[in-house]
């Protein structure tokens, strides 16, 4: 085994030698290599040889949006592959000094490892095994399943999830999956026969990924990922992909929801819409005028809403930003005695950037920062492996992402204002309200 | 990984760098500069040509922990009015220029601490030194600013803490744990302090402790070190030394707190038992063991107390192990949630039982010695690579332990401990000590799980 300060201190110098190893450049650094492992499954390398440290990433396509998934209990299915009876997997994770998780998202289900270079054969060994295990935790089920009730119970009491789940039944039917994540969670299964069927299928699932990020090689990634998974399965389970409801019409909408949590001494407002899907032939221009409204220090909402008048400590916008149509909304808090000057703030900074638009010192400012902020995801070549599998989940082009960018600096001003009147109209947008009972 | 790179990329580096400040101790990366000008400034630069992003950060060493009866919020709130306008620049000025140009510009007030920070990239970066320095001397104080921004570090206690129950409940730990220690107090402070601060109360506090002295400045990312180190010297020696000492911390595993502290809150129907032992300060010559001991218990994927406590012994639904550090001192805290309906005399007796099988130290292996210290350094490696994490590092390093370069030599120190020292810290802090226990209860529960809660136990095994 190398020794420690040896390693150590190697990867020190090498990260801070002073002498030029290339200068920082608006170009990504790690170049994403890809190739194709078996049938179903893409392999995927980013190279970077600073330090001796890898990344593991498996991706799996499907997540809690899929009706499949959801019959199957394939989220409990998947991340309980961690946990035997014996606790013998976990304790080999930690024998190997590597960090191990397993999760669903909406889309996917993913197992992200990080080790030691040296380490990478035994954790692959380790993932394997945990990908193949038949003897799941029941008593650890048992668990989730009592956790899972106690926190449903608990963000109940949480503003932030009670205005995100208002919003999402608001524009969402019951059935569509985007309403997911704010519902009540399916009971967890505890038949572990059943989960490792589940679990077999997804690993199974053809459109799978096996990436690494870090210090190796593309010989010795291809060789590593040969073999880690079985054969994919010729094909996908039907109802494997999500099935979306139209979202309902602004004119059927209601405009206005009153959530109510005790003991509040805030009220928390979010002035919401359908977004604008990342697809949209609109989206360099809503990137431009959604940064000059909610999405720096000095936007329109935090001016109005903080800088004035010191009405709040937070205001913004959030986006879905997601190839479907999801949530968008303008948000903000503020003390209760002082909910009803804030709202009106709130909707007069809606009304006048619908009326108004931006000004070109602002669009300016807002490319400029666009631009700047994309060093901020070549730091490591694990971030421009997650960039790239987001891109390829999402089914966007790859560079997506940075093409926006450049497709927003090439609008004119009067593009992105015409863009403006269209999308903020205030006859679109819906209040919700999380607020104190009423009384003292 | 190619044969030979890294030893071989490592040479060739310092090959490249030649004679450097950092060059004479071994753990110091090269091309390192640390630096303390004629004012006090305490300056540290750390060339990475790797990086894309230039991290500065300035330390003021001091946080809510130094502020007086009466004033408590204040060091926080200081935080927001740096933000403000001075002789030179306009009120919005500095975030607007990180935001032209892609930066993050934001900073943080801990209990030891304020801290601002700046990630900009490289060509930007000389206009964010100048703005640092020009705000540690310049700062206007205006009634009008003042007025706003303790409206709004209202606005974020309120967000932060009153409106969230797990935080109340940690507030009111704190006070009731902590006495008259000054970290009893969270940093955001109380609303009529906050409202009790006055210009004359901020300028003192800004002459008090916004100088050179006091301060560290952090550099980390593409810059040439030397030309950054010219640049420092230019901007921030003329600024004159100043201020005050602030007020002595007492440690925490020497402070006495009482013994049982019982807390009730609006929390789902499960209650809480804790028990908490006090560690000494980070620069304690048991530091480096309890570091060791930390990643044994609980770093990895299997945590000692929760292993032994809900899977081996069925104790709990849920408990594991939680470390606390701060300047002056931290903890280990181990806590059991259970239903509302187990007596807490039974879930403490229960955890004493479980920290008696710890404490006979069956967990403590070579084997598993030496995987915590691998551990270590994968964190370690993996916190090289972004300049933030490094300059943290770097400051925390001079300000918890006296020494910058101990920010480099983590690894090492944790490659010397061994078995016995673990053992031998072990059993000074955890085997050996009363714990403080802490019960938490919800306000409310509903009647099945008042009546039936005790069966939980028997289905989940």
């Amino acid at each position: 085994m190398r020794s420690l300060h040896g390693t150590i201190a190697a990867a020190m110098l090498l990260l801070g030698g002073s002498c030029a190893l290339g200068a920082a450049s608006l170009e990504p650094p790690f170049a994403v290599q890809t190739w194709s492992v078996d049938e179903g499954t893409l392999g995927v390398l980013v190279e970077d040889h600073r330090t001796p440290l890898v990344t593991v990433r498996l991706e799996f396509p499907v997540g809690v949006w899929s009706p499949w998934a959801r019959r199957s209990h394939a989220e409990e299915a998947f991340e309980i592959g961690l946990h035997d009876s014996a606790g013998a997997l976990r304790a080999r994770a930690d024998a190997l000094a590597a960090g191990l998780s397993l999760g669903m998202g909406v889309r996917e289900a993913r197992l992200a490892a990080s080790c030691l270079e040296e380490d990478l054969p035994a954790v692959l060994e380790l993932v394997r095994d945990v990908l193949d295990n038949r003897d799941l935790d029941r008593r650890e089920l048992k668990r989730w399943r009592k956790e899972s009730e106690i926190s449903w119970e608990s963000s109940q009491k949480d503003p932030s999830f009670r205005g995100n789940q208002a919003e999402a039944r608001a524009l969402f039917e019951r059935d569509d999956p985007r309403r997911i994540p704010w519902e009540k969670p399916d009971r967890v299964e505890t038949r572990t026969e059943r989960l490792v069927m589940a679990r077999d299928a997804i690993v199974r699932l053809p459109g799978r990924v096996i990436a690494f990020a870090g210090d190796l090689t593309r010989e010795e990634a291809e060789r590593a990922a040969t073999g880690l998974l079985p054969r994919p399965a010729p094909l996908s389970p039907e109802d494997l992909g999500p099935v979306f409801r139209k979202v309902t019409s602004a004119g059927s909408r209601v405009h206005e929801v009153a959530e109510r949590i005790t003991r509040l001494t805030q009220v928390y407002f979010s002035l919401g819409r359908d977004s604008l899907p990342l697809g949209s032939p609109d989206y360099p221009a809503f990137v431009i005028a959604d940064h000059v409204l909610g999405g720096h220090f000095y936007s329109r909402l935090t001016v109005a809403l903080r800088h004035e008048g010191g009405e709040t400590y937070g205001a913004g916008t959030s986006d879905y930003e997601d190839v479907v149509t999801g949530p968008y909304s303008l948000f903000t808090f503020t003390r209760r005695e002082n909910a009803a000057a804030t709202e009106a703030k709130l909707r007069e900074a809606l009304r006048l950037f619908h009326e108004r638009g931006i000004t070109e010192e602002e669009r300016s400012d807002a490319i400029g920062s666009l631009r700047g902020r994309r060093l901020f995801d070549r730091q490591a070549a694990a971030q421009i492996l997650g960039r790239f599998l987001w891109e390829r989940r999402m089914g966007l082009p790859r560079g997506f992402s940075d093409e926006v960018v450049e497709r927003a600096s090439r609008l004119t001003l009067e593009e992105i204002n015409r863009f403006i009147g269209r999308f903020y109209d205030p006859r679109e947008f819906f209040l919700i309200r999380v607020e104190p009972p009423p009384g003292p | 990984m190619r044969p030979g790179l890294f030893p071989f990329t490592a040479a060739v580096v310092l090959a490249c760098c030649g004679t450097t400040a950092g060059a004479g101790n071994p753990s110091r990366p090269s091309g390192y500069v640390s630096e303390v000008l004629e004012n006090g400034l305490a300056v540290s630069i750390l060339p990475d040509p790797t990086s894309p992003i230039v991290a500065t950060q300035v330390w003021y060493h001091v946080g809510s922990a130094h502020e007086e009866a009466g004033s408590r919020g204040l060091a926080h709130l200081f935080e927001h009015l740096m933000f403000g306008e001075t002789k030179h620049r306009p009120k919005e000025e500095y975030s607007r220029f990180h935001t032209r140009h892609g930066g993050d510009e934001n900073a943080f007030t801990t209990t030891d601490e304020t801290v601002y920070v700046s990630e900009i990239g490289p060509e930007s970066h000389s206009r964010v030194l100048a703005m640092e320095a020009d705000r540690m001397v310049s700062l206007v104080l205006k009634e009008e600013n003042l007025e706003n921004e303790k409206k709004i570090v209202t606005e974020e206690l309120r967000v932060r803490t009153e409106n969230d129950p797990y935080s109340r409940v940690l507030v009111a730990a704190q006070k009731a744990l902590l006495g008259k220690h000054p970290y009893a107090y969270d940093p955001s402070g109380s609303k009529k302090d906050v409202a009790a601060a006055t210009v004359a109360s901020c300028r003192r506090f800004y002459e008090a402790y916004y100088h050179p002295n006091r301060a560290h400045l952090v550099i980390v990312g593409p810059v040439d070190a030397e030309a950054t180190l010219d640049e420092v010297r230019r901007l921030f020696g003329p600024i004159p030394a100043g201020g005050q000492e602030p007020p002595e911390i007492p440690p925490l595993h020497t402070w006495t707190y009482p013994e049982e502290i019982d807390l009730s809150e609006d929390l789902p129907p499960v209650e809480t038992a804790i028990l908490g032992f006090p560690l000494p300060p980070p620069d304690s010559e048991d530091a480096d063991a309890l570091d060791v001991l930390a990643q044994m218990l609980a770093g990895g994927s299997v945590d000692l107390f929760r292993e032994e406590h809900v899977r081996v012994r069925h104790r709990a639904i849920e408990a594991g192990t939680e470390f606390l550090d701060l300047r002056r001192g931290g903890g280990i805290v181990f806590y059991a949630v259970s239903l509302p309906y187990r007596r807490k005399t039974t879930a403490f007796a229960d955890m004493m039982e479980t920290r008696e099988e710890l404490s006979r130290l069956r967990w403590l292996t070579d084997e598993r010695l030496e995987s915590a210290r691998r551990a270590v350094l994968r964190q370690e490696l993996g916190d090289l690579i972004f300049s933030a994490d490094r300059a943290d590092a770097v400051g925390r390093a001079r300000w918890w332990l006296g020494d910058d370069g101990r920010a480099f030599d983590r690894a090492e120190r944790i490659r010397a401990v061994t078995r016995e020292q673990v053992a031998a810290a072990y059993g000074r802090y955890v085997g050996s000590r009363r714990p403080i226990r802490l019960y938490v209860r919800p306000e409310k529960v509903p009647l099945l799980v008042r009546l039936f809660g005790w069966l939980y136990p028997l289905g989940s095994r």
